[in-house]
């Protein structure tokens, strides 16, 4: 018997890999309409991300007196007012591209950092079990029990208000939610059969953790990953709402929101339209997570390589029996 | 049981200490409230007089043995800002958040569990995209936006509710339970959606569908029984969450409840009244996990602490990873949070 | 099949734990659907107010506090001496008459008929108590620490009526600053704090629901004019939109602390109140210790833009710390003008000798101070970096602002020029300029001597010479301290429903005095 023997799970998908009726990743996105569209507007965001700041800033930061809460296609003082202007007189447009770079940067700093430190960690308790798993778990019941705004508020206060505290607090705060979900995940598969194949032959635990565990536990972890740059975006904008987020000069779609709440009557372009920012990207993040946990996931990929017609035929069918 | 119970309370108790300690030393670093409440010019004197008074120029040790003595004699403290005693502010305080959250998540699982379900019936349908969709956007709308917008047109506009307060019989409820409902609704209607699918499709959905049961037979009696488990889960952190985290809502609407106390007494250095806050939410937050655990348990026989048997081995029963079925694992209910969080 | 069993005892078990949480949580109903079923909306006779926050206390020794003296003062207390806030005369109220019966002693009559809401009659040593426990005593009063620092009175009873206040120092003020000491009833601990007090005020505290509501009932004893309504109920709100809607809707009759945007429509009154707002500046820091600096920042300033785009609703552009109407305002001084290129050239003249410009300034801003406070910042930030200075902007939370605020100063941040805003409500400029001019005092950073000597000789002048003393003060100040650079004078506005009718005036926000509110006709 020779040392490493593949379990007979990933045998089997290395064959259905090999098929030839297998299409790329690419492909699949662009036959499923919804997920295209969302991947593209996640792609337009994150353009605006990376250069928005390069191309729009000074736009961004000049404050005119003279050109206050203009409405949305004011083009009478220049493109720039394209979706109008804010207290200050400046260009909305211009603000809203700038602010997404710290958005997203602030959104995807914190779910990244508490994606990796808790799935890391959760997936060491979880594996490992016994007097780890339970003070990995009454750690989470304490983070998850305490007060996320006064750490908040002493963080920023202590330290320097800035966007990195910002993150810190953020990515503390959400650590328990994949800490839980690793580990569950992980003393289950543990205590499967292939993890159990694998130990009998000797395999060593950090290859059993990265070749079984993390690739099972990874489509639960990134589509919870992608729910929680939701509730961070949230989370930021109601730091901005109790005066405690990312604070002006530096501006974010959640300061913009919070700030504009006190011109919903007369100027409400300055809160919605950072407000529908918000809610396009996070949708389109979920849409795109959606499809992406059913095309990495060998068990479920099925569903989407069928024709269109086929496959509400099949699941039709799956549901009616 | 109650081996199980005794065991929680037990692990329980040393995080709950862990918590108030935190409070209590993030809190002492937020600076000197002296200036906040006293005179503008008032003198050196007058400051140490004030330190004094409050034990708040003693080394940090001394001061959480003298919280914890005092703990166990059931004395919290006093508020710097209005001078009461810090646990009645907070008695009294949490039970109008503990209302508005149980109402608001009862709704919204209801509500959920209704368009989640009747989404799945057809998927990819037409019912289906539009739930998702909806449901997608009420969990990310942020509420603070959706609360001052629903007071100008239902308010003010329309006026047909009023806008904010506590007085005013049942319609004082809607708008805050509307803001507060809508990402749990948008969550766990896309969990239950999803955990119907997947439950539909199963072999003994279609025996049941065969040997002749009404569909409204086959999508309670035999399909949400076992679809309810990963959205209990998720219902369950939404709910502690919110107990932690109404203060947006309160504060909007001038709802007297636990989350504008702690903000306030942040936002003002009122350590006493924080502590006492954070030690009522933490110990409730404790005792809804246990409860949730147990009510898992409840639900479905696999999970129960005292059975320890191992789950079969089927394939079919391991298929379900994509869409948050439970786990459980030899220690008993130690659940996980579904994909979906 | 023996299968169903198990699971419909679970699904009872299941059904029997919601339902009992349920009837649990509506059981408990009771907070959120108070006991006063009545209250509020419903009643015609009463007058109901939205405040910002709760009155943490309602002490009245207290009561120079905004959120406490709003509802205290002159409606549940009242103090011996009322200040007119439109004319600035002091008019009497407890007290018939007084004079100044000596260098350090002052008469005072009691009136007479007058009773406690509990009962005990007023007199000269009831007076004497309450003056006894606000200013002599360990309670740590605010209006101890504001208006009368570490001296104390001497006070007494010489008969019913007649009592006698002596000053350490000779203070022509006296009765100015007596104003602001509410009476309360002799019964009161000397002790401790009262939450609840006890007055001769047209109303009496009915109820206060902690987090909810305070209620209160009119005296029908009151000395005065009966007060026209019969219950007044406080509420509180923190987003001005909310308060400015409990108006619009019918909710509410009076909301305070509006501002335009909140959407208040013809329903909003603006009126000035006594607030000022200035940068004041960390005189001993470089570079804001080289006079030049100083000046140059409010060169940079354009008061007239701000004022008229941001506040457009009646503020006035400020060349002083106290606006009209304050004893003490110099009229003559001119604000300063808008000039971009002076104040570039000053700063370059003072780095070109060594002095080093190019220091990070913080400027301090406490969030939610008042309407558009972020947005001011904004503003000041980018014009003073107009000309060649780099400013930090930072907002803090009121505590934080504190430290910045008052002695001891934050010293290890660099240099400092913060946003203040400054109330003087007692309508005589020593409140404001032994604030924040005299060197040590609380809210000064640094002083000039020169300017201390005149301070000093001013607080002893009465009448026309004080006022022209007082103008002297502010006129050297301009010219050779420039410890400040002020912005304007604030207007505030009040939502008012067509239900009332009341003249809003400038002491309006610290003291609501419900016996001025009338049903409109």
């Amino acid at each position: 018997m020779s040392e490493n023997v593949t379990p007979t799970v990933t045998v089997l998908t290395r064959k259905a890999r090999q098929g030839s009726d297998r299409p790329s990743l690419f492909r699949l996105l662009l036959r499923d309409r919804v997920a295209a569209v969302a991947a593209a507007i996640l792609c337009l965001v994150v353009l605006a991300a990376i250069f928005g700041p390069i191309l729009l800033g000074d736009l961004a930061q000049r404050q005119d007196l003279a050109t206050r809460n203009l409405p949305p296609l004011s083009f009478a003082h220049g493109w720039e007012y394209v979706l109008g202007s804010d207290s200050l007189g400046r260009s909305l447009f211009a603000r809203i591209v700038a602010a997404t770079g710290t958005t997203l940067g602030v959104a995807v700093s914190a779910v990244v950092v508490s994606a990796l430190v808790g799935s890391i960690w959760g997936m060491w308790a979880g594996f490992h079990r016994g007097w780890r798993e339970t003070v990995s778990m009454r750690i989470a019941d304490v983070i998850m029990s305490f007060p996320s705004l006064l750490l908040a508020v002493v963080i920023l206060y202590v330290f320097n208000p800035s966007a990195a505290n910002i993150v810190l607090v953020l990515a503390i705060t959400r650590i328990p939610i994949y800490l839980r979900t690793a580990r569950a995940d992980a003393a289950e598969l543990r205590s499967r059969m292939f993890v159990d194949a694998a130990r009998n032959f000797g395999t060593k635990q950090g290859t059993i953790v990265f070749r079984h565990i993390v690739p099972n536990v990874l489509p639960t972890l990134v589509t919870l990953a992608t729910l929680e740059l939701c509730y961070v975006m949230l989370a930021e904008s109601s730091l901005s709402f109790l005066g405690i987020g990312i604070q002006p000069p530096d501006v974010s779609w959640g300061l913009m929101v919070a700030q504009g709440r006190q011109y919903l009557a007369d100027a409400w372009w300055q809160s919605v339209l950072p407000g529908v920012a918000i809610v396009v990207t996070t949708v389109s993040a979920n849409v795109l997570a959606a499809w992406l946990r059913l095309a990495t996931d060998p068990g479920q990929r099925w569903r989407l390589q069928q024709k269109k017609r086929r496959r509400r035929l099949i699941a039709t069918a799956g549901a009616r029996g | 049981m109650w081996t199980y119970l005794r065991k929680r309370i037990l692990q329980s108790a040393l995080p709950l200490v862990a918590v108030v300690l935190g409070v209590f030393v993030l809190a002492r670093l937020t600076g000197d409230p002296s200036k906040l409440y006293l005179p503008l010019n008032a003198t050196e004197q007058m400051r140490a007089d004030f330190a004094e008074r409050n034990g708040l120029d003693r080394p940090i040790w001394e001061q959480m043995g003298d919280y914890f003595l005092g703990v166990l004699r059931l004395d919290f403290g006093e508020s710097l800002r209005t001078g009461e005693n810090a646990a009645s502010m907070v008695l009294r305080a949490f039970p109008a958040t503990l209302q508005l959250a149980g109402v608001t998540m009862l709704l919204a699982i209801v509500i959920a569990v209704v368009i989640g379900s009747w989404a799945a019936l057809k998927p990819n349908g037409i019912a289906d995209r539009i739930v998702s969709f909806f449901s997608m956007v009420a969990a990310a709308v942020p509420d603070f936006w959706f609360a001052i917008l629903g007071i100008w047109i239902f308010a003010i506009t329309l006026g047909w509710l009023p806008t904010s307060g506590v007085d005013g019989g049942a319609a004082v409820w809607v708008l805050p339970i509307a803001t507060l409902m809508l990402r749990p609704v948008g969550v766990l209607a896309q969990i239950v959606r999803g955990s119907m699918v997947t439950v539909m499709g199963q072999p003994y959905v279609k025996v049941a569908r065969s040997r002749g049961a009404g569909e409204l037979r086959v999508v309670t009696h035999h399909a949400l029984r076992n679809a309810a488990a990963p959205a209990l889960t998720v219902a369950g952190d939404l709910t502690v969450s919110m107990v932690n985290g109404a203060v947006i809502v309160e504060t909007i609407f001038g709802w007297p409840g636990i989350g504008k106390l702690m903000i306030d007494s942040i936002l003002q250095r009122d350590f006493a009244v924080l502590q006492a806050a954070v030690l009522i939410t933490a110990l409730a937050i404790f005792a809804l996990n246990i409860i949730i655990d147990l009510g898992y348990a409840l639900l479905d026989p696999r999970v129960r602490p005292a059975s320890g048997s191992r789950r079969s081995s089927r394939p079919g029963a391991h298929a379900e990873a994509g869409t948050g079925a439970e786990r459980r694992n030899e220690n008993g209910t130690e659940k996980k949070a579904a994909a979906h969080v | 099949m023996t299968i169903s069993s198990p699971r419909r005892t679970t699904a009872r078990i299941a059904a029997g734990v919601a339902s009992v949480a349920a009837l649990g949580m509506l059981a408990s109903c009771s907070v959120a659907n108070s006991e006063s079923a009545g209250g509020g909306s419903s009643s015609d006779d009463t007058l109901r107010v939205v405040l910002q926050q709760e009155p943490p206390t309602l002490e009245a020794c207290d009561a120079n506090l905004t959120s406490t003296g709003v509802v205290d003062r002159s409606t549940i207390t009242e103090p011996l001496i009322e200040r007119n806030p439109t004319s600035g005369e002091l008019e009497p109220l407890l007290s018939t008459e007084w004079e100044q019966t000596g260098d350090t002693e002052w008469t005072f009559t009691m009136r007479e008929g007058v009773t406690f809401q509990d009962g005990t009659p007023f007199d000269a040593e009831a007076a004497a108590h309450s003056i006894d426990r606000a200013v002599n005593g360990d309670l740590g009063c605010d209006v101890e620490g504001y208006i009368f620092g570490e001296t104390d009175l001497g006070v007494e009873a010489v008969d019913a009526t007649t009592l006698v206040v002596t000053t350490p120092e000779p203070d022509p003020i006296l009765p100015l600053k007596l104003s602001f000491i509410e009476i309360v009833s002799p019964e009161t601990s000397a002790d401790e704090m009262v939450r609840e007090p006890i007055g001769t005020g047209p109303y009496a505290i009915d109820e206060w629901q902690a987090g909810t509501s305070i209620t209160l009932a009119r005296n029908d004893d009151y000395w005065g004019d009966a007060p026209a309504f019969a219950n007044v109920e406080y509420q509180w709100r923190s987003e001005g939109s909310v308060r400015a809607a409990m108006v619009t809707s019918g909710e509410a009759d009076i909301a305070l602390g509006l501002s335009p945007e909140d959407g208040i429509g013809d329903l909003g009154v603006s009126y000035p109140n006594n607030e000022t707002i200035a940068l004041r500046f960390s005189g001993q820091t470089a570079p804001l210790d080289d006079i030049r600096v100083r000046q140059a920042i409010n060169y940079a300033i354009d008061r007239e833009g701000i004022v008229s785009s941001l506040y457009p609703d009646g503020d006035v552009v400020a060349a002083q710390l106290v606006p009209e109407g304050i004893v003490g305002h110099n009229p003559d001084l001119e604000p300063w003008p808008y000039e971009p290129d002076e104040a570039t050239a000053l700063i370059e003249e003072a780095k070109a000798d060594g002095v080093p410009v190019d220091t990070k300034i913080i400027m301090p801003v406490r969030t939610a101070q008042f309407p558009k406070v972020s947005e001011l910042g904004e503003v000041l930030r980018e014009q003073l970096s107009q000309v060649g200075l780099d400013v930090e902007l930072r907002m803090v939370d009121t505590t934080q602002h504190l430290q910045y605020q008052t002695a001891p100063f934050v010293t290890d941040e660099g240099p400092i020029a913060m946003l203040i805003q400054h109330g003087n409500q007692a309508g005589d400029a020593q409140f404001s300029v032994e604030q924040y001019m005299l060197t040590g005092a609380a809210q000064a950073e640094f002083g000039d001597p020169e300017l201390d000597a005149l301070i000093e000789e001013a607080a002893k002048t009465t009448g026309d010479e004080r006022q022209a003393a007082y103008e002297e003060v502010f006129a050297f100040e301009r010219e050779n301290v420039v410890a400040l650079a002020p912005i304007a004078h604030q207007t505030a506005m009040l939502g008012l429903s067509d239900r009332v009718s009341y003249e809003p005036n400038s002491s309006t926000g610290d003291e609501l005095r419900i016996k001025e509110v009338s049903p409109a006709e």
